[in-house]
């Protein structure tokens, strides 16, 4: 709390403490919020501890192995339709869930929405066009993008058949405002770590966060985690593959190269492509093929890379006129691409996107990289899980050939996948059935009415 | 009296000045046919093959060059067989070249043109061809006028390829010498026409054994300078393709279809009919318009910057009617190489590091990996040559303008 004027204000509250223990209180639940334990003091006050799970229940050493006991764990909330990860899919699937009538809850791991889109800096939004220019992605993921151009400096190239660039800063405000507005009940900073089954049937998701080890009860799960964490622990099928990990970073002062000077000189590598920010580029990585689930890989992919990306900067500043360029960031967040994919009832594949295949179940179009080709159709089969219930998959991790790839991990296709996820575990709910039996028309049409496109 | 003789009275019957009109009726209506036969008209049922396959002259040079039958060989032969019986039946019954050079040359005569005093050059060039053709490359096969015939069609469609056009202003050239010069083409230069005049010594031979009679010295001395008018000319046609061999082998740097025989051969065995251009569904063949030498002049070549050869088409390989284009099943397509594509990192997205994985997705054949480079450290594509046929997807679908950072090749084996 280095902010000046709380302090005052508290040393002001300090004053008053004597007379009005009561002021004290109220204003120390602006600061902190509704969860801090009453007290009277600010700085280091004492928190009752019951508020915070203690370890009682600590993983013991049995004859060398490490055993974590059985434990009840407090339930932090019972909802309708609960969405794992807030990315550009979680987020999508939970207003869209909202919007269509059911009570939702969003947990995401990080402290803000927009996953690898606004974390990992991934700020270019490639996959909401096919050919001939046309725009598949539409729904709440275009409305994102609307609200974007509405700001300032928030988005640049938002023109026909041209993929257009974000600010992830402004892309976290956005969706900070769209989940307010639909009323989402959200809980960042907990990362879901356990599926809650009853059989083949999902019941809710454990998560573990600084509050300790906590579960949330829901009818429906809808993983938008990318990594299929919450499928995966409920024991449904998947496959586990290997992809490029990569580390997205900002450069800066490109505004300020000396075409003079850089005149004859080799035109750098790397350089990225423009921002909405003047002068600052985002630099994509690919980074070789491993394994996005192994710890230690992912260790050495973020030391590696940053490694690279300082000494490449350099590098780059050596070159004659380029001497002011600096490195801004690298994104807080890893760039790993796919890992498990779902054994979904439907696959998304490469020889129907070449054939224009038309599904009945059909919940979103997809886009391509660059309109090089034609959209392609979803089929609501691909987001659910071959034999486990009340689970649905979002994002990178629905069940697709893994030709396929490229194109289901692309920002606007995620969008859609949790545009349809949100809706259909909304519609599972309201009749009460499984996720797998329900009705694709009804989620077709309120799909429609919330602006999707479906071909 | 011979079958023979009977028949030789009853078609004489037939061309004799009451037949004229009879002989018109059928001309006209094998001129009917072949137009049909060569206009897209039933665009599945290859019957683009069928005109250009009536050569006698491609048939027999084909078999000579390629040293291998081809499924339309036989009608070549056919109308071979029928030149033994009748001389230059195809000509007078048939051909809808000669037909259109029948009505130019009545509409030159009725200008008061009359035709040229001129060597036998289509004798010439049927030996010189044949010639070559001993040696792999039939030199003036695309001289064949059921071959240039083929080519009306490009007249009248609209392209905006100078290539696909200037192969089809030998029929109008054909028909403006008839007008100038009557029966000039016909009678002195069609190399079909000549192939059945040299069938002659060989009737006459038939002939003898029919009616059993001796021949005179006058037509002795006249084989005999035949002959040897035949050797010189065989072995200078012979001795041009051989003379030729070492440039034709470097000259084209170009692709062309599938089931393409060997440089050094292919630019002589192609009559540039334009079946291949036609039969296309991806529209990827174009004619070499002089980018690989006179040579190689209107040979088909592959153009992937739009489409790519596709993994379930064989149709050019079927509508060869010369086997310049050797017959393939799908199978035997999918693994032999049209080209090897060469990737340009300095163009390439991967080699900037940008998010593109087009020609890995496209490819048919799953020939591409991108591998990461340590020392550079971003993906660099390699193109497994054993699985890659150059179909030429990875080009096709390659998003960098204006050069493709992935571009298919000649193959240097």
């Amino acid at each position: 709390m280095n902010n000046p004027i709380n302090r005052r204000d508290c040393l002001r509250m300090l004053g008053y403490s004597g007379l009005a223990a009561g002021l004290g209180t109220v204003s120390s639940r602006q600061l902190f919020g509704q969860d801090v334990g009453e007290s009277s003091g600010f700085q280091s006050s004492v928190i009752e501890t019951h508020k915070v799970q203690s370890n009682k229940n600590a993983a013991v050493l049995v004859n060398g192995k490490v055993i974590q006991p059985r434990r009840e764990l407090p339930v932090l909330d019972t909802t309708d339709v609960l969405v794992v990860g807030g990315g550009s899919a979680g987020v999508v699937a939970a207003i869209a869930a909202k919007r269509a009538g059911v009570n939702v809850t969003l947990v995401e791991r990080y402290g803000h929405f927009g996953g690898l889109w606004t974390g990992g800096l991934v700020l270019l939004v490639i996959g909401h066009i096919v050919k001939g220019g046309k725009q598949v992605c539409q729904g709440i993921g275009e409305e994102i993008m609307r609200r974007l151009d509405k700001l300032d400096g928030a988005i640049i190239d938002r023109k026909a058949s041209s993929n257009p660039t974000v600010d992830a800063e402004a892309v976290k405000y956005v969706m900070v405002e769209m989940i307010e507005e639909a009323a989402v009940k959200v809980f960042l900073h907990c990362w879901g770590v356990d599926a809650i089954i009853d059989g083949n049937t999902v019941r809710g998701v454990v998560f573990e966060s600084k509050s300790g080890r906590q579960a949330i009860l829901a009818k429906v799960v809808i993983d938008a985690t990318g990594d299929g964490d919450v499928f995966a622990a409920a024991g449904a099928s998947f496959e586990h593959r290997s992809h490029n990990v990569g580390l997205v970073s900002r450069i800066g002062n490109l505004d300020r190269v000396n075409k003079e000077k850089a005149n004859g000189s080799p035109q750098p590598r790397r350089l990225g492509s423009p921002t909405p920010i003047k002068g600052i580029n985002w630099v994509n990585l690919r980074g070789p093929e491993v394994d996005g689930l192994d710890v230690a890989t992912l260790t050495r992919m973020e030391m590696n890379h940053r490694k690279f990306i300082w000494n490449n900067i350099q590098k780059n500043r050596k070159i004659p006129g380029y001497e002011s360029m600096y490195l801004v960031e690298t994104a807080p967040q890893l760039g790993v691409r796919i890992t498990r994919v779902l054994d979904g009832l439907k696959s998304v594949t490469l020889a129907d996107l070449k054939a224009g295949t038309k599904f009945p179940d059909v919940i979103a179009v997809g886009g391509s990289e660059r309109g090089e080709h034609g959209e392609w159709q979803i089929p609501y089969g691909a987001l659910v899980p071959v034999k486990t219930d009340n689970v649905l998959a979002a994002g990178r991790c629905i069940c697709m050939d893994i030709r396929m790839a490229d194109l289901v991990r692309l920002i606007p296709n995620c969008f859609v996948t949790g545009h349809a996820a949100g809706v259909a575990g909304a519609v599972a709910v309201t009749d009460s059935c499984r996720p797998r039996d329900a009705d694709i028309k009804k989620i077709q049409k309120i799909l429609r009415q919330q602006e999707a496109y479906l071909g | 009296m011979s079958p023979h003789v009977g028949s030789k009275t009853l078609l004489n019957k037939l061309t004799s000045v009451k037949g004229d009109r009879l002989r018109l009726f059928i001309r006209a209506v094998c001129f009917t046919v072949a137009i049909v036969a060569i206009w897209p008209v039933f665009p599945d049922s290859n019957s683009l093959l069928f005109i250009p396959s009536l050569s006698t002259f491609v048939a027999i040079a084909s078999l000579i060059g390629t040293r291998t039958f081809h499924a339309v060989t036989w009608l070549g032969l056919t109308i071979g067989v029928i030149a033994l019986v009748r001389h230059r039946f195809f000509c007078r019954w048939i051909c809808p070249v000669g037909f259109c050079v029948d009505g130019a040359s009545k509409l030159g005569k009725r200008l008061g043109r009359q035709s040229m005093r001129a060597p036998q050059l289509g004798r010439w060039i049927v030996w010189l061809t044949l010639g070559g053709a001993l040696l792999g490359y039939p030199l003036l096969l695309w001289l064949d006028p059921l071959a240039i015939f083929a080519n009306i069609p490009f007249l009248v469609q609209p392209s905006s390829r100078l290539g696909t056009l200037l192969p089809a202003i030998g029929f109008v050239a054909i028909i403006t010498l008839s007008i100038i010069w009557p029966q000039v083409w016909c009678n002195k230069m069609c190399p079909l026409g000549a192939f059945q005049d040299l069938l002659f010594p060989a009737r006459r031979f038939l002939h003898s054994i029919v009616a059993k009679r001796s021949e005179t010295d006058n037509k002795r001395n006249a084989d005999l300078i035949i002959a040897r008018r035949t050797v010189l000319s065989v072995a200078a046609g012979a001795a041009l393709a051989y003379a030729t061999k070492p440039a034709r082998a470097k000259t084209s740097h170009s692709i062309h279809p599938p089931g393409a025989l060997d440089e050094s051969q292919f630019a002589g065995m192609c009559t540039r009919c334009g079946n291949c251009l036609r039969v296309c569904p991806s529209g990827i063949v174009k004619r070499d318009i002089g980018q690989n030498g006179l040579l190689n002049l209107f040979t088909p070549t592959l153009h992937f910057e739009n489409d790519y050869c596709r993994e379930d088409c064989i149709r050019c390989t079927e509508a060869c009617p010369s086997g310049a284009l050797v017959r393939l099943s799908l199978k035997e397509k999918a693994n032999i190489q049209i080209g090897l594509p060469r990737v340009n990192m300095n163009v390439c997205l991967l080699g900037d590091d940008r998010e593109c994985s087009a020609c890995k997705r496209w490819c048919p054949y799953d020939a591409i990996r991108y591998f990461f480079s340590e020392e550079q450290y971003s993906l660099v594509p390699q193109i497994d040559a054993q699985k890659c046929n150059g179909c030429g997807a990875c080009e096709a679908v390659c998003p960098t303008k204006p050069l493709k950072a992935i571009v298919v090749q000649q193959n240097p084996v």
